[in-house]
């Protein structure tokens, strides 16, 4: 009979505050945020256009408004770009974030 | 996202304490869909999903407590069972890779422990994607696992530092195109563990075991699950391990790897490095002209690099050029040091300027947006069609090492490349009782 232990770390990240949702577009602000890659420059346009019909009130902001997410560039670049892309998404007053894609 | 990144996005989202991500799964390979049949999915069925997504009620906070509780003290005993039980228990938990493990006993975590003169719960390093702490404790607890010898800690907790380096990037290694992550170690620690450098080297002696647990710390630590959220295509090889034969290095007037990067000679260190495929291995390297060598060295790393994402990738490229002792001496004897070599498979590592942007086809490629950051350097783009450019155009120096092992009677020459990351050395610190611990830790 063993007694064994959690290879697992520890975790250190506090868990974040969870905001409230919005009941319904309309009045909204929706950005959205690339790396580029995976056909976003397909989909984002399609996914604005079809909110945009279904809720004639909604502000989608496009990714090309933000930062870029490029697949290149060290931690210390990325984690730089995720800085400045908060800072964007707050200032464009961003209700709701559609990232992505993964593929 | 497709399915299989579900997985991934939500971990991700709660290792940076963000509990109820809200994901919308694409069911198709997006990069082959047609636009039509893209568009048609969104219509029918992803615009109602994405709109939920968007606008269902928060869950409670206290989701993120949980997560947080349900953790709870890793110096607790996580399972009691018989050794068939233990495994079934630690695989299910996906705590392992499913071949038998040692099973992890305060015992035997304790007897690790000697081996290092760190605290067992000092911070060594917190590991991306999870951002889990990684300890001497957990470290420990994997290498018992894994099939490691207690002395072996030192080159573990060395590794783990390396990797934590934001060069390493290791917060991209669940990326789709497979990055295995390697170590190469060097200095007297070679020989006093029996690390292999010979024939052979990654199938013998510890260097497997050691491998294993550093791929144990990436699974558990870091938090890299195949398939889940270590997501290449076909799945992974293990992590391995690499010595330098310095003794060979020595006779024949070349610095091993840690002093060509600036430690002594003295010192031990560990290197953590990676590779996308087990490159192919030249069965020609015959012969005493160096010339011949080199170029082959540079067919075998043309073979081996992605141009298209080479050249933008820059200085994330790294390559490594593996050397037997034989064939090395050839380019010893014609005057080229290791560096020399290195800066030969760099600069000679061409493709024709025609090759140089095939990132699919237009239309299923990057963001137009971004196809700047796919572009050629400004030198290269006048160049005609066929003439040939440097593969590594954007890398810079140092993007190439070389490293001598492996069987010392015959004539080979592997190469390993990956885009994604820069490799780190670390020192390896021994505890003051090494000397006269070491030899009960083997």
């Amino acid at each position: 009979m063993y007694e064994v232990l959690s290879p697992l770390g520890e975790p250190v990240v506090q868990a974040a505050r969870v905001v409230r949702r919005p009941s319904d577009l309309n009045g909204k602000t929706i950005g959205m945020v690339t790396n580029g890659a995976f056909r976003s420059d397909i989909i984002f346009p399609i996914v604005q256009e079809l909110l945009q019909k279904r809720f004639p009130d909604v502000r989608v902001i496009p990714f090309t408004e933000f930062p870029i997410h490029s697949l290149r560039g060290s931690t210390r670049d990325l984690l730089g770009r995720i800085e400045v892309t908060v800072a964007a998404l707050k200032k464009a007053g961003c209700d709701g974030v559609i990232t992505g894609v993964g593929a | 996202m497709t399915p299989t990144f579900t997985k991934t996005a939500t971990t991700i989202a709660s290792a940076e304490g963000v509990h109820d991500l809200r994901t919308v799964e694409y069911r198709g390979a997006v990069m082959n869909d047609s636009d039509a049949e893209i568009r048609d999915q969104f219509e029918q069925v992803l615009l109602d999903r994405i709109v939920e997504a968007l606008t269902k009620p928060a869950k409670s906070s206290s989701s993120g407590s949980r997560a947080r509780a349900s953790s709870g003290n890793r110096q607790e005993v996580a399972f009691k069972g018989s050794a068939d039980e233990v495994n079934r228990f630690y695989f299910e938990q996906g705590w392992s890779d499913g071949l038998p493990i040692v099973p992890p006993t305060v015992e035997k975590v304790h007897e690790f422990l000697k081996y290092t003169d760190r605290a067992p719960d000092e911070q060594i390093a917190v590991l991306p994607q999870a951002n889990l702490r990684a300890t001497p404790w957990n470290i420990a607890v994997n290498a018992v696992m894994a099939g490691c010898r207690p002395a072996h800690m030192p080159i573990l907790i060395a590794a783990v530092e390396a990797a934590a380096e934001p060069d390493f990037q290791l917060m991209s290694f669940g990326t789709t195109g497979m990055i295995v992550p390697w170590l190469l170690v060097n200095g007297p620690i070679i020989k006093q563990l029996g690390i292999e450098y010979g024939v052979g080297l990654a199938s013998r002696g510890p260097n497997p075991a050691i491998g294993r647990g550093f791929g144990f710390v990436i699974r558990n630590i870091a938090g890299f699950r195949p398939a889940e959220t270590y997501m290449a295509t076909w799945g992974y090889f293990p992590p391995f391990v690499f010595a330098e034969d310095e003794d060979a290095c020595d006779k024949m007037g070349w610095k091993p790897y840690h002093v060509e990067h600036g430690f002594a000679k003295g010192a031990s260190t560990v290197t953590v490095r990676s590779t996308g495929s087990w490159g192919p291995q030249a069965l020609n390297a015959h012969g005493t002209d160096a010339k011949y060598l080199l170029d082959i060295m540079c067919d075998l790393q043309k073979r081996i690099t992605l141009e298209y994402v080479a050249i933008p990738f820059g200085p994330l490229n790294h390559a490594t050029v593996l050397i037997t002792p034989g064939t090395a001496s050839v380019l010893a004897r014609a005057g080229y040091s290791k560096r020399d070599v290195a800066t030969y498979v760099y600069e000679n590592t061409t493709m024709p300027r025609r090759d140089a942007n095939t990132w699919g086809t237009p239309e299923a490629g990057l963001a137009k947006e971004v196809d700047a950051i796919f572009k050629l350097p400004e030198r290269y783009e006048a160049a005609g069609p066929d003439e040939m450019i440097p593969v590594f155009a954007t890398a810079g120096e140092g993007t190439v090492d070389v490293v001598v092992c492996g069987d010392p009677y015959k004539d080979k020459i592997t190469n390993f490349w990956k885009n994604y990351n820069k490799p780190v050395t670390k020192e390896i610190r021994l505890p003051a009782s090494w000397e006269k611990v070491f030899p009960r830790g083997m």
